[in-house]
């Protein structure tokens, strides 16, 4: 016979609470339970233990506060405003605003942003407020710039629509050069490996049937307590990809659990302290609590191709993340997490003692969350270049025997400025440019050898305008080798191709 | 041992280092240098101690170069640190490590001050002094 999904059938949340609120109840850390039972045994350690503690503390984007920041006189409805001058989003009543993690400062740019100014907030700094609108009759007021502490607020309510990934993906780079990304700076050639989530303290993986994770549950966030209010965006739980929507008050939360921060040329956003009791109600659930590092896996992707879908390079347990080096391509590649181990253990130690002391109760949720739930892609459905579109067909290519007078012939006969050198099967092996030319010229090189580029920066016909033009840019070439699987060359696109389609 | 060196616009364009490099045979290697006609900085290993090291500093000296031990490359403020990671596998050479408590720890001897830590660190907690 299956039970129900949240079946009460080890404990009943009552039952835990009476024993919370005497002093009885048995509270032990997602880590310590995962001992208990490997030494004891699955069964014997569900009928002693009441509440298992998670904990984890990431980077965290999509979160944010709203404010409300209360009326001046005389009263405005704000239509745009900035605090600490990131802009805080207006699409709400005349002084409710919302604060995005991510959203920059527009002076300051990447140094400071949205999650720094939710951690100026709790730290009780002043923070500048600067409000543009357009004047109505009852809210006369078109400006205002003042400052505002936290206390000074009606409310200020901590809403992130997307946390505490159940697990995440590991990430490495395939490619030359670093790789400044979400994941952290990706050192070149598969230099390392960064990978986030707090494996076997992990809330969502510590009940990855979902039977206690719901709507209404009391949780930790930030320091203080909040709630679970719903799936979080992109849950995708049966893929071990399960998201939250929490919510809690701000002003009962601390700075040490709230930290603004910056991914170095990506953006900023917010780590966040997140930690949740998993009541062991039933055997599934402790089944899941008790779910070691070695057993909790996640792919390792190459974040050097800018794609939707990046290439799995490998799979690799959080024990052996945690440990400090995995195998790629059969070579040894050390690893470092972005989420913090530290404060994740400690907020499980916190909501513990917190328990244990009698200051914080379970709630059973209103609803369970899906644990079905598909994560769709968005469909471009407007046309877009791709290379093949662009790129020209018929190119001027040279051979490795030519000598470079051919080859400033062929430029000047054609008018092109480069030409790929390929050869007998049409791969190529090497690239000259019309300046790779006139170097030549001003150093008194002679032979192709001398002249040519063997490190050729290609591009291939179904990538994207856009992706192609940013890849000019990094390299700061005009102009780039379009080539098949096989490396032969195909086409060539331009930056003249790309100034084509502007014009167009 | 790590110096910085002071060039102005008399002696950036001699060849102060080969010179000192000629005379000691102490092989100098250069982890920074922001030098332009009208002087500049580098900062250099001069693996030498006592007073090989005090030799080498006096031979800079000379030629119109002043230099300052740098006491370490890299610096670690601990009030900050969240204690994440995100400057240990980016570290190219394995300078940064976490201990059992997942504390960072540098490791002076093996940093070549390319600073991609102090980058990499989300909460700017790591810092070139």
């Amino acid at each position: 016979m299956t039970e129900q999904r949240g079946a009460e059938t080890l404990r009943t949340y009552e039952e835990i609470n009476e024993k919370i609120t005497k002093g009885d109840a048995v509270v032990v850390t997602a880590e310590e339970f995962v001992t208990h039972v490997q030494d004891r045994g699955l069964d014997a350690v569900a009928k002693e233990v009441d509440v298992v503690t998670t904990g984890t503390f990431g980077a965290m984007c999509s979160s944010g506060a709203f404010l409300n920041f209360g009326h001046s006189e005389p009263p405005i409805k704000m239509s745009k405003c900035w605090l600490n001058d990131v802009p805080a989003y207006k699409g709400l009543a005349a002084v409710d605003a919302y604060i995005g993690a991510s959203a920059m400062s527009e002076s300051k740019g990447f140094d400071y942003g949205g999650g720094h100014v939710i951690e100026d907030l709790v730290s009780r700094k002043e923070v500048e407020l600067r409000a543009e609108a357009y004047g109505t009759d009852c809210y006369p007021r078109k400006a205002i710039e003042t400052t505002i502490v936290l206390d000074d607020l009606n409310q200020a309510a901590l809403v992130n629509p997307r946390n505490a990934y159940e697990h995440y993906n590991a990430a490495t780079n395939s490619t030359d050069r670093i790789l400044y990304t979400y994941m952290g700076t990706l050192l070149p050639n598969h230099g390392n490996v960064t990978f986030s989530g707090a494996g076997q303290l992990s809330p969502l993986y510590k009940d990855r049937n979902l039977e206690t994770i719901g709507i209404g549950t009391r949780i930790f966030l930030g320091g203080g307590i909040g709630h679970v209010i719903g799936e979080g965006t992109q849950h995708n739980p049966q893929n071990q990809f399960g998201t939250l929507m929490v919510c809690g008050d701000l002003k009962q939360m601390k700075q040490k659990y709230l930290r603004g921060a910056t991914y170095y040329r990506y953006g900023t956003t917010l780590y966040v302290g997140v930690g949740i009791p998993i009541p062991i109600i039933n055997l599934r659930a402790a089944e899941s609590a008790a779910l070691p590092d070695d057993q909790i896996f996640t792919n390792i992707l190459d974040y050097g191709i800018p794609s939707r879908s990046r290439p799995v390079l490998g799979k690799a347990s959080y024990a052996e993340l945690k440990h400090g080096e995995v195998i790629i391509n059969g070579r040894s590649v050390p690893t470092s997490p972005l989420s913090s181990f530290k404060y994740a253990e400690e907020i499980a130690e916190v909501l513990k003692r917190w328990m244990r002391e009698g200051l914080f109760l379970l709630s059973r949720p209103a609803d369970l969350l899906p644990n079905v739930k598909d994560f769709k892609p968005l469909e471009v459905r407007r046309h877009e270049p791709r290379v093949k579109d662009i790129m020209t067909v018929n190119v001027t290519i040279a051979r490795p025997s030519h000598d470079i007078k051919t080859i400033a012939n062929l430029i000047v006969r054609d008018g092109v400025d480069h030409i790929p050198i390929v050869n007998d099967d049409n791969r190529l092996t090497g690239i000259v440019t019309s300046w790779d030319l006139a170097k030549a010229l001003a150093q008194g090189k002679k032979t192709l050898g001398e002249v040519m580029t063997t490190k050729v920066i290609t591009a291939r016909e179904n990538e994207s305008g856009d992706v192609v033009a940013r890849r000019l840019a990094q390299y700061n070439i005009s102009g780039m080798p379009v080539v098949d699987d096989e490396k032969r060359v195909v086409g060539i696109v331009t930056t003249d191709d790309l100034a084509k389609l502007l014009r167009k | 041992m790590k110096l910085r060196l002071f060039y102005t616009r008399d002696n950036v364009s001699n060849p102060v280092i080969s010179s000192v490099v000629l005379k000691t045979k102490i092989p100098i290697g250069i982890l920074e240098a922001r030098v332009s006609l009208d002087g500049g900085e580098m900062v250099v290993d001069v693996p030498a101690t006592g007073k090989t090291l005090d030799e080498v500093r006096e031979l800079f000296q000379k030629s119109g170069v002043l230099t300052k031990e740098i006491k370490s490359l890299i610096e670690i403020d601990y009030e900050k640190c969240i204690s994440c990671g995100a400057c240990v596998s980016s570290c190219p050479v394995q300078a940064i490590k976490q201990n059992r408590q997942w504390e960072v720890e540098l490791n002076e001897e093996r940093c070549i001050r390319c600073l991609i830590c102090v980058n990499a660190c989300p909460v700017k907690a790591v810092r070139s002094p």
